[in-house]
């Protein structure tokens, strides 16, 4: 047994080289940028910094799982809306607070199931299925607001606004729950334990007795309640909603996914990557803020830097294949 | 050199060529020549050496030694940019054509006829395309796409490709596999039309009525030996010498089984058919029995196996097992009911290569072992080292990678996952192939004592010595019917292989 323990360890520096990198990557721009302007380390823009991602970071957990399990869903943003604007509905009608976050929620799930169901009894590649099923979530959004920006009257902001002790932003919950969610989904259940074996070798795992369609149909109704959790900090904290307001959000939490180390093929990759991820993004952003680097430049910066990221993190494959 | 065909020299002339793979020599010696317009036919069970010498022939892979003499050239190996320079083609038993194309168009694939302006030229492909069917003398229309296509059109297709790049020896494995009695015949016609155009042919198959038919000479190969060369001028030879020199191996290399008695009847399998037109499938398996289906590759073996663990849906029939009913809608049904299924492809079926020893070996077993919601990977390292340790499996962790392990590895991990969920009867399709021969000894070893605790296995094999050694019974398979049961002490290669070939 002593000799067991021992292999643990040294299995578990393999796995975990490529976060490594990306943690490096963190801690390179932490320094350059804390060096010329020291504000970017107060623990007042570190908070700013969860802040900003905290959506971005739940979504993550959703595209993360989904590409661990061999799949993937680009509605993500759009249910996260069509969830905002359900609550949105329920509010401005004059429906309760828990109402509205419950019929949120269920609009999420339901996506998810339709989602689910469809990608696993039609056997269409999900990739081209969530593409199509984002333009009905949108359109939905689009017809329930008759295209309209939608406004909360500061009805619904507790939760974007609420500090603990002045400095903790109660939102930041939200995302520290669903990271924690998802880790233990991922690696302390037997559900977990499937999706990454349907993520690593789908006939594998048929021919092992997993029931690939259940799997499946619930891992895409997980990601649909969590896009609907991200949607109740996303209202919160922009007290507003419009139904354009999610679009490019799935391919923002794709980028932090794959910059974390997950990557397409499925039955890899770890949450903690995911979330590393998107910290990288996060902190890109936010370092050219402080920086004042020319707003227009910063959408080319942040897509250079991304480059480079997956570059790094890919060469030890590079280095495979070249053998 | 004592044989000469119509007085010329040999275009090609392979001479003591040896090839090893880690713990098997592959090739021995072998020496193998063909004539110009011939039709020289390697004959030889699954496993015997024939795919390895064409693809030494083919440049896929570089002997260990020997030499290869190419119209007066010598070469130490050859490269597949070298060879196919050398005018060597080859017709690959699976289908490279695309569906979607013409004839005219599939026959050009990479060398497209293309007009004075560099644009893709449809009249000037068709015509020849056209040229090509008219030299062989066969009626194909070109603009035909290919999905409308009969199976055996298809393989002229297939044919007529490889004649585009004029080669002079033309390499055929397994031409007729897939085919009905009708168009076999037209496919060793067009066989015989192209060897008239002096191209000179290896065909390679095990159907052996059909390689008497057209064969000059006929070489039979052995475990990588050449056992013998026969002449077959008159197409009349005997076919008892020809499976005589298939069979016939040295006692050294037969597994020893410790036999013992074998208890009731377990499995009953009635009538069962696989679609509508297929035939129906009976037989039973007892309890601590090793049954063995023997058969020719394509023979429906792997189907037949894979509707009894629900893998794939069948059309009708029953199976009981231990006297009760099964209902199969997946491999989850027969799971269940304690069926283990190790199937013939492990990296495509059977693991999942980027993950850990640990994680592969848990996964069927995790419903069953592993009860609690909540638990630690980890943890199950207790669970998995004593099997891993049974096993014998060479690893420095349980994290490792399955793709890092070797084959004999590998395939213990698959047979691993099993033993964890406590299985009770064992389905193995092609247990030991592509394992170094320690590895397979270990493996017979734990087949055996698993019998010994009273599970039964059927064993689906290619491999006539490990079939021979460890069945108790075997049923032979030819074109998904049962055509032959033998009882154990009756089993022997010749049995065996008379009744796959159907004689």
């Amino acid at each position: 047994m002593e000799e067991v323990k021992k292999q643990t360890r040294l299995g578990r520096i393999n796995f975990r080289d490529q976060r490594i990198l990306m943690v490096g990557v963190i801690l390179l721009i932490t320094i350059v940028v804390s060096a010329i302007s020291p504000k970017f380390i107060e623990i007042r823009n570190i908070v700013a910094i969860l802040q900003q991602v905290t959506v971005l970071g739940i979504l993550t957990m959703a595209m993360g799982l989904l590409l661990i399990s061999g799949g993937i869903d680009l509605s993500i943003g759009n249910i996260m809306v069509l969830s905002g604007v359900v609550i949105s509905k329920v509010i401005t009608g004059g429906g309760s607070v828990t109402w509205a976050l419950i019929l949120g929620l269920l609009t999420g799930l339901a996506c998810g199931l339709v989602n689910g169901i469809i990608i696993a009894k039609s056997r269409c590649l999900p990739l081209i299925i969530t593409l199509g099923t984002s333009q009905i979530f949108l359109g939905a959004s689009l017809m329930l607001t008759g295209g309209r920006f939608m406004n909360f009257k500061k009805k619904f902001d507790f939760i974007g606004r609420t500090r603990i002790f002045d400095v903790f932003p109660v939102m930041l919950i939200f995302l520290i729950v669903m990271v924690a969610f998802a880790f233990i989904l991922l690696n302390y259940t037997r559900f977990g334990r499937r999706i990454v074996a349907i993520g690593g070798n789908e006939k594998n795992a048929y021919l092992s007795g997993i029931n690939i369609d259940l799997h499946k149909i619930i891992i895409y109704s997980i990601s649909g309640i969590i896009s609907g959790i991200a949607s109740i900090v996303f209202v919160a904290r922009l007290d507003s909603i419009t139904a354009t307001a999610g679009t490019g959000y799935e391919l923002r939490a794709l980028t932090a996914a794959i910059i974390g180390g997950i990557t397409f093929d499925g039955g890899k990759g770890t949450i903690g990557g995911a979330f590393i991820g998107v910290l990288l993004l996060g902190i890109i952003n936010n370092a050219m803020n402080i920086l004042s680097v020319w707003p227009y430049a910063q959408t080319a910066i942040s897509g250079g830097i991304i480059v480079v990221a997956v570059i790094l993190s890919n060469l030890e494959n590079l280095r495979k294949a070249s053998r | 050199m004592s044989y000469s065909y119509k007085g010329k020299t040999p275009v090609v002339d392979m001479r003591q060529i040896s090839k090893a793979f880690p713990g098997v020599q592959a090739l021995s010696d072998i020496t193998f020549d063909l004539y110009e317009g011939e039709i020289h036919c390697l004959v030889g069970e699954n496993g015997a050496g024939k795919s390895t010498l064409m693809k030494v022939l083919s440049g896929a892979y570089a002997p260990d030694g020997g030499e290869i003499t190419i119209d007066g050239n010598t070469y130490e190996a050859l490269t597949p940019k070298l060879s196919q320079e050398l005018g060597v083609g080859i017709i690959y038993q699976e289908n490279d054509l695309i569906p979607t194309m013409s004839v005219a168009e599939n026959m050009f694939v990479g060398l497209e006829k293309v007009n004075r302006f560099g644009f893709l030229d449809r009249r000037l492909t068709e015509e020849s395309a056209r040229l090509e069917v008219e030299k062989l003398g066969i009626d194909l229309d070109v603009r035909r796409k290919i999905e409308d296509l009969s199976v055996a059109e298809q393989q002229f297709v297939k044919v007529l490709k490889a004649l585009v790049l004029k080669p002079r020896i033309l390499l055929m494995d397994e031409p007729t596999s897939m085919f009905n009695v009708k168009d076999v015949g037209k496919v060793l016609d067009l066989t015989q039309r192209v060897a008239k155009q002096g191209i000179s042919i290896i065909y390679i198959s095990h159907f052996l009525k059909e390689v008497v038919q057209i064969a000059d000479r006929i070489t039979v190969i052995r475990d990588g030996v050449v056992v013998n060369t026969y002449k077959n001028a008159t197409r009349d030879i005997d076919l008892n010498i020809i499976t005589t020199d298939m069979v016939g191996r040295s006692v050294d290399m037969f597994y020893i089984k410790e036999r013992h008695a074998i208890g009731p009847v377990v499995l009953e399998v009635k009538d069962l058919q696989l679609t509508k037109d297929s035939p129906k499938v009976s037989f039973e398996v007892r309890e601590g029995e090793i049954l063995g289906l023997a058969g020719m590759v394509g023979s429906g073996r792997t189907e037949l196996v894979r509707a009894l663990t629900g893998a794939d849906r069948f059309y009708g029939g029953s199976i009981k097992y231990k006297g009760e009913h099964l209902t199969l809608r997946s491999p989850k049904d027969s799971i269940d009911q304690g069926f283990a299924h190790i199937t013939e492809d492990r990296q495509q079926l059977g693991l999942m290569l980027g993950q850990s020893i640990l994680e592969n070996m848990t996964i069927v077993g995790l419903g069953k072992k592993i009860k609690e919601f909540f638990f630690k990977l980890v943890g199950h390292q207790k669970l998995v080292a004593p099997l891993v340790e049974d096993l014998s499996i060479r690893t420095p962790s349980l994290f490792q990678q399955v793709q890092n392990l070797s084959g004999g590895n590998q395939q213990k991990v698959v047979l691993g996952k099993w033993l964890f969920a406590e299985s009770d009867f064992y389905v193995f399709d092609e247990p030991t192939r592509g394992i170094d021969v320690n590895s397979k000894a270990e493996f017979y070893q734990l087949m055996s004592a698993l019998t010994k605790e009273g599970k039964s296995i059927i064993m689906v094999s290619s491999d006539m010595p490990e079939l021979i050694s460890l069945s108790d019974r075997v049923l032979v398979v030819r074109k998904g019917e049962i055509t032959g049961e033998i009882p154990q002490e009756e089993i022997s290669e010749e049995r065996i292989i008379k009744s796959a070939l159907g004689m």
